[in-house]
């Protein structure tokens, strides 16, 4: 069997991970596993998960050009996929999309249930949203990737009917 | 050593739920997360809880204020092995602090990995009250914070690991008769299929020194803090209920009764003490008092004394440092005082 990242070498390292009763295998070789922190696990030293999430958010089918920056901090979707660590709140919402699939996969589902916040600050924190998207899809409408134009307007129309019933 | 403090008394279930935890993880909407704040953004955040709690005291007692930069590396880690802060909070320096009340059931980590990480602790199981207290804090913090939120991610936290209900519930057990039967692996692989994990609490693998473990949940999307509370507790139900058969069976047996005794009698004879040894005799101590075949310490008694005689908390309290030698004489004289 062929590494599952690199798909070079011979996978040597068969790693399982069960979470929320959804079970994952990995099967990886002795160059891509350390790197992922498995093979250091046997070592003694912990698995390091920064570099581990990090790796659940790669995408390595997907080469984006990273021209997409949060607002509020800066950082880009590599620069997270990168460390494992998210840069501010509002990452969450200008990366929602890029972040689901691996948010899904840490939990094995999506969607909150239970306590809610107060959020005052529902109506700017609205706004905030609304604004990093229109700034998305005229991004996207640039690169026309129109697939994705369709979505962002979805979205974009959603909120603003939400904010009307108000 | 304080009188007052949480962990000198047993609570419900104390013959094998040694202590309950909650920790939830909140961040404030302008802030980036810790890991990308500048030095101003870290005193900003931690300005901004200072202020916030002596507006709003949260009414559990005087909140003490520690600054992780002044901190006393022995007391800071002395924190860490009571379970108050994390390794790596107590390595942290600039910006960061710990806020804690008098008898240590509350406590909180401002810019560790979240800008706060409010934690409540308790003797027992006791989930349901730990739980209440955290969630009144939280709310009452949160109506002038307004902590970062998202109605389909739930709490943002800087690891997509804590989303959702942002809530770790963790129960610290005694597991002396399952680990010795060696049903612990089987128990491992069920829990996590329940979205939950069991792990040592003291040393690496399968097998804990002193017997301890730690029960958590490990999903937090998705799942309600009460659901999650609920899972936890009826899980822990049924490792209680085991842990307590296989003690009976267990020390049903002559062998076992010894163990226990003659652990005791090393305990109040010993001149030098490692802590390792210590963990490992005190568990064949604790054990046989549960059941009753051994008479003498209280389980009070001993959850001060396994909390007195850490590394960190012996130096701390002499108020100096010690070679590990100097530490094992002290260890094996409080142990022979507190046992006589």
């Amino acid at each position: 069997m062929v590494c599952q990242l690199c798909g070079k070498n011979a996978a040597t390292t068969h790693f399982k991970k069960t979470v929320g009763g959804r079970t994952e295998e990995y099967y990886l070789c002795p160059v891509c596993a350390s790197k992922q922190g498995i093979g250091s696990m046997w070592d003694g030293f912990g698995l390091d998960l920064g570099d581990f999430w990090g790796s659940l958010f790669a995408e390595p089918t997907r080469q984006k050009q990273d021209t997409v920056r949060c607002e509020n901090c800066g950082h880009t979707f590599s620069e997270i996929a990168r460390d494992g660590r998210v840069g501010c709140p509002q990452c969450y919402v200008t990366f929602y999309d890029r972040l689901l699939p691996s948010i899904q996969r840490i939990h094995g589902r999506t969607g909150h249930v239970g306590k809610a916040a107060t959020q005052a600050g529902e109506q700017a924190q609205r706004e905030q949203e609304l604004e990093a998207l229109r700034k998305q899809l005229a991004e996207c409408l640039a690169n026309q990737e129109y697939e994705r134009c369709a979505e962002l307007r979805d979205r974009i129309r959603a909120l603003e009917g939400s904010g009307n019933e108000e | 050593m304080k009188n007052n403090v949480w962990y000198r008394h047993s609570g419900p279930e104390g013959d094998v739920v040694i202590s309950t935890r909650i920790r939830l993880a909140r961040n404030l909407a302008k802030f980036p997360f810790p890991a990308s704040m500048t030095g101003e953004q870290r005193a900003a955040v931690v300005e901004l809880f200072q202020k916030t709690l002596a507006e709003h005291d949260p009414g559990v007692g005087t909140l003490r204020y520690l600054s992780m930069q002044n901190a006393d590396p022995n007391e800071a880690l002395a924190m860490v092995e009571r379970h108050l802060i994390s390794p790596d909070f107590a390595r942290c320096e600039e910006g960061s602090g710990l806020f804690i009340n008098a008898d240590e059931t509350v406590s909180m980590m401002i810019n560790e990995e979240d800008h706060l990480r409010l934690q409540v602790m308790q003797s027992g199981m006791a989930l349901d009250e730990a739980y209440a207290l955290a969630d009144r804090i939280d709310t009452q913090l949160d109506e002038t914070l307004h902590f970062a939120f998202d109605d389909r991610l739930g709490y943002l936290t800087q690891c997509p690991t804590n989303l959702g209900t942002a809530m770790r519930a963790s129960l610290m057990l005694h597991l002396p008769a399952l680990q010795e039967r060696g049903t612990l692996q089987r128990l491992t692989g069920t829990v996590s299929k329940l979205g939950m994990t069991i792990r040592g609490l003291y040393g690496e693998g399968s097998k804990s020194q002193g017997a301890m473990y730690q029960l958590s949940n490990q999903v937090t999307l998705g799942i309600s803090e009460e659901a999650a509370i609920a899972n936890l507790k009826s899980i822990a139900q049924q490792i209680i209920r085991e842990e307590r058969e296989a003690r009976k069976l267990l020390y049903g047996h002559p062998q076992f009764v010894d163990r226990a005794w003659r652990s005791l009698g090393i305990l109040r004879c010993a001149r030098l003490l490692t802590h390792d040894e210590f963990l490992e005799l005190i568990s064949h101590v604790r054990v046989g008092v549960a059941v009753g075949c051994v008479q003498g310490p209280s389980l009070d008694d001993i959850g001060t004394l396994i909390n007195t005689v850490q590394p960190a908390v012996l130096m701390q309290e002499a108020g100096r440092s010690m070679e590990p030698s100097e530490r094992d004489e002290v260890r094996a004289a409080i142990v022979r005082q507190a046992l006589a």
